[in-house]
């Protein structure tokens, strides 16, 4: 599968400030992937940097097969960038707005245009700077689309939004997700779980991990182990386990290479006899905070080490 | 070339305000520049209304380029360079056919009804303006080097109008400094051949900035740019070795070369008076010096002078070179070198015998194509000038308004015995061969004047070297005779006077005193 973007060891410095310490990133072209991790992680930097809105200290990155420092001009008319930040033209109506744009793409799609700003429920004779903030991101997000781009790149575009708005949004994101691969960067991890394809967690500029989400889910599960009386912990314990805690007879842990049959064995080696055991799938968000706190620890020196993911 | 004008549109769109009100400022000059013209024809006849005529003119010029400069920023602006926020940076927007499409904005908003007024206001004279069309196209081209490209500049390396005006502050304390600075910097003010390289520097850097943004948005080597234009420029100013310049551009006349004029030291008048100090505590000395030598049909410009002096102690005092702006003329005898000196310094040595060296840098010039022209009634065409007439009520003069361009370099002499002027009571009859003279030029290499109107007021005041103060001014009037002639810079050169035994006191600028007795007033 050919890939939408792709980063190699990307590092941004601003003076003393690394905000991205060496990204290696590749996004296969027609996933829909989100791009986590919380805030200050360097997500917007990394898109700037994608966009050729800023420049990389060091390291390249690749949209759509190009350099993205020559990513320029006629370039993004196969892209659909849609910002939090974003600075609209908005002393423009929002019929103006989507007039305007028309000409910049020769693939506009005058019929897709109006479905968006149907589904979008778009007031066309209204001033983008008159908009509320939901309104505004789908104006953007209809011209960002209309034009049935390659790539959909969104940094955030969900906050501040209210849920209804933000389905929304989704819906049409999806409706559009066959032609186009999605590249969503968000910090909130629910409310990309629900339609994401790939998921890739950054942390402190670097990727944690990145994959399929399916895959993901099915890797990890927290664990809870039921003992007949209050077991013994072993010095060490599997790498792939995280958060181990016990309470009286119970054990509860995060295994994040599951496997029933090699998880089970494993329990079974490190603690022998086990009066119950109960995998548990988990959440995204779970799974997100699991390694977000074992990362923690392991910067803080305060837990076991990381476990290899 | 579609998205030019597709980004053009939306601009003129957005930005019709300040288009209406600069295409209204163009319009009202051009209505007050002939309203102006009619009031200067009939001098006299309304006078409020002329000085009111003058004043609207006045405010126009002042707030066309200011509405100019604000539509400039503004249009660059709506398409910012700087940050990283702007929407238009991820569209398909390609750099050249943005800049294109400014471009088009300025030249469509800007030069376009500049343009319309300048061949409105050639044709209402009188001018064909097709026969302008180089001068018309260089003012435009003026206009976008003092004015336009300075500002788009600032536009592009600022994404608010108040960082534009910030930017300005700072560039005005920048000039102001340097203005400051090129007062004490010794000749600086006299020779103007690093002028060109600081101008096409500045030019350049200010081109490149504008490219840089619009190509890559790196508004950060674009401001250091700016910084590294200015330390340039500092550099240029105080780092030129003026009077190297000097003295390579104006040759010494060799021994045994022919000297063009003679000058010589005269000894100092005595006016009577004390001697006086102006407001920066400076003494101003004169030197009355004797003039001969001119060819007939030669004229001297003294581009400068140089006075250095030396005192019996061994102290050295040399100010640079200055631009005193004197013409010497074949019959004129006399002619003064004024030089301001620090008062302490004066009062150190004004008494003393001290050894002046005077050094003079001039152009000689020849007359061309001399001819003789009676001076018709009314309003009348004369070559090179445009349209003149003849001013007699206030200063005498022969007016005239000349399209694009000032003359290169018109010479207008006259006899004053055959003026046709009336004689005025106390008047007194000049003799023949009194010649007087009115002489304009502009630097040949210089572009049409930049300005607005496209019509260049140039006024011709006679006067005689060798009249008195007493004297009246002399005048043509109708059926005065004149000749005209168009002086050509034919050699530079540079002589060197030397004077022993100058007690500068003798020669320091004297001001009457009156004294008034009180009781006698009281009486």
């Amino acid at each position: 599968m050919s890939k939408a973007i792709r980063t190699e060891n990307l590092v941004k410095r601003f003076r003393k400030v690394e905000a991205l310490a060496g990204l290696d990133m590749v996004v296969p072209e027609g996933a829909i992937y989100a791009f986590a991790g919380p805030n200050g992680a360097g997500k917007t930097t990394a898109i700037k940097i994608l966009m050729n809105i800023a420049g990389a200290t060091q390291g390249r990155a690749e949209v759509l097969g190009l350099d993205s420092m020559r990513l320029a001009g006629r370039n993004f008319a196969s892209i659909g960038y849609v910002s939090e930040n974003q600075e609209l033209p908005e002393w423009m109506r929002v019929d103006a707005f989507l007039a305007y744009l028309r000409p910049f793409y020769p693939t506009w799609d005058r019929a897709l245009e109006n479905d968006l700003v149907k589904q979008f429920d778009l007031p066309l004779n209204r001033k983008l700077k008159n908009l509320s903030r939901g309104m505004r991101m789908k104006a953007a997000l209809a011209g960002a689309l209309a034009f049935h781009p390659k790539l959909v790149v969104l940094d955030e575009p969900f906050t501040g939004l209210d849920p209804l708005v933000r389905d929304e949004l989704i819906q049409g994101l999806l409706e559009r997700a066959e032609e186009s691969t999605i590249f969503i960067s968000s910090h909130d991890l629910a409310e990309v779980e629900s339609f994401a394809s790939h998921v890739g967690y950054l942390e402190r500029g670097k990727l944690s991990f990145s994959e399929e989400l399916t895959s993901l889910v099915d890797r990890f599960r927290e664990v809870e182990l039921t003992f007949d009386a209050p077991p013994t912990l072993p010095a060490q314990l599997p790498e792939t386990w995280m958060q181990l805690n016990t309470s009286a007879a119970v054990v509860r842990f995060v295994e994040s290479r599951f496997d029933a049959e090699k998880t089970s064995s494993a329990v079974r080696s490190v603690f022998g006899s086990v009066r119950s055991t109960l995998f548990v799938p988990m959440s995204l968000r779970s799974i997100f905070l699991a390694m977000a706190k074992a990362g923690t620890a392991l910067r803080t020196g305060a837990g076991t080490k990381r476990a290899d993911l | 070339m579609k998205q030019i004008f597709h980004i053009f549109l939306k601009d003129a769109c957005r930005y019709w305000r300040e288009s209406a009100v600069s295409i209204a400022l163009v319009t009202a000059f051009g209505w007050n520049e002939v309203r102006g013209w009619a009031h200067q024809n009939a001098f006299g006849s309304d006078s409020a209304d002329f000085f009111t005529s003058k004043y609207l003119l006045g405010l126009v010029v002042v707030l066309l380029p200011v509405a100019w400069a604000f539509m400039v920023v503004r249009v660059i602006q709506g398409e910012t360079l700087v940050g990283d926020r702007q929407f238009w940076v991820t569209r398909p927007y390609e750099w050249k056919k943005l800049l294109g499409a400014k471009l088009l904005y300025v030249l469509t908003f800007v030069n376009l009804p500049l343009v319309a007024l300048q061949v409105y206001l050639l044709s209402k004279v009188g001018f064909h303006p097709a026969t302008y069309a180089v001068g018309l196209f260089w003012m435009q081209v003026s206009i976008a080097l003092y004015l336009l490209l300075p500002v788009a500049v600032l536009a592009v390396v600022t994404s608010t109008m108040v960082q534009v005006l910030l930017a300005s502050l700072i560039i005005a304390l920048y000039v102001g400094g340097m203005v400051a600075l090129s007062t004490q910097v010794p000749s600086s003010s006299f020779s103007s051949s690093s002028d060109w390289l600081s101008g096409g520097l500045f030019v350049g850097t200010g081109l490149a900035i504008i490219v840089l943004q619009y190509a890559r948005r790196d508004t950060m080597k674009s401001r250091w740019l700016m910084v590294g234009l200015a330390i340039v420029l500092f550099l240029f100013l105080v780092g030129t070795p003026y009077k190297t310049l000097v003295e390579h551009n104006f040759p010494q006349i060799g021994s045994g070369e022919a000297v063009p004029m003679q000058m010589a030291l005269l000894p100092p008048e005595d006016p009577g008076g004390i001697g006086v100090f102006n407001k920066d505590g400076e003494a101003e000395v004169q030197l009355p010096m004797s003039v001969g030598g001119i060819t007939p049909g030669d004229i001297i410009q003294v581009d400068g002078v140089l006075v250095e002096i030396r005192s019996p102690d061994g102290m050295r005092w040399d100010p640079g070179w200055t631009s005193p702006g004197l013409v010497l003329y074949p019959d004129q005898k006399a002619t003064k070198a004024t030089f301001t000196i620090k008062k302490d310094l004066f009062e150190r040595i004004k008494a003393l015998p001290v050894q002046i060296r005077i050094s003079i840098a001039f152009t000689v010039f020849r007359e061309r194509n001399r001819r003789d022209f009676i001076v018709p009634t009314g309003e009348f065409a004369m070559a090179d000038a445009g349209l003149c007439s003849v001013e007699s009520t206030f200063l005498p003069k022969i007016q005239c308004r000349a399209p694009v361009h000032g003359p290169t370099s018109l010479l207008l002499s006259t006899d004053m015995s055959m003026s046709t002027c009336p004689l005025e009571k106390g008047d007194v009859p000049a003799s023949s061969g009194e010649i007087a003279r009115a002489w304009t030029r502009n630097d040949d290499s210089a572009p049409p004047e930049p300005g607005i109107s496209p019509m260049k007021d140039v006024d011709f005041y006679f006067s005689n070297a060798n009249a008195s103060s007493q004297q009246r001014r002399p005048g043509v009037c109708p059926a005065s005779p004149l000749v005209l002639s168009n002086p050509e810079a034919v050699a530079r050169n540079r002589i060197v006077l030397d004077a022993d035994g100058v007690r500068l006191v003798e020669y320091q600028t004297k001001q009457m005193v009156i004294t008034i007795d009180r009781s006698a007033v009281s009486r």
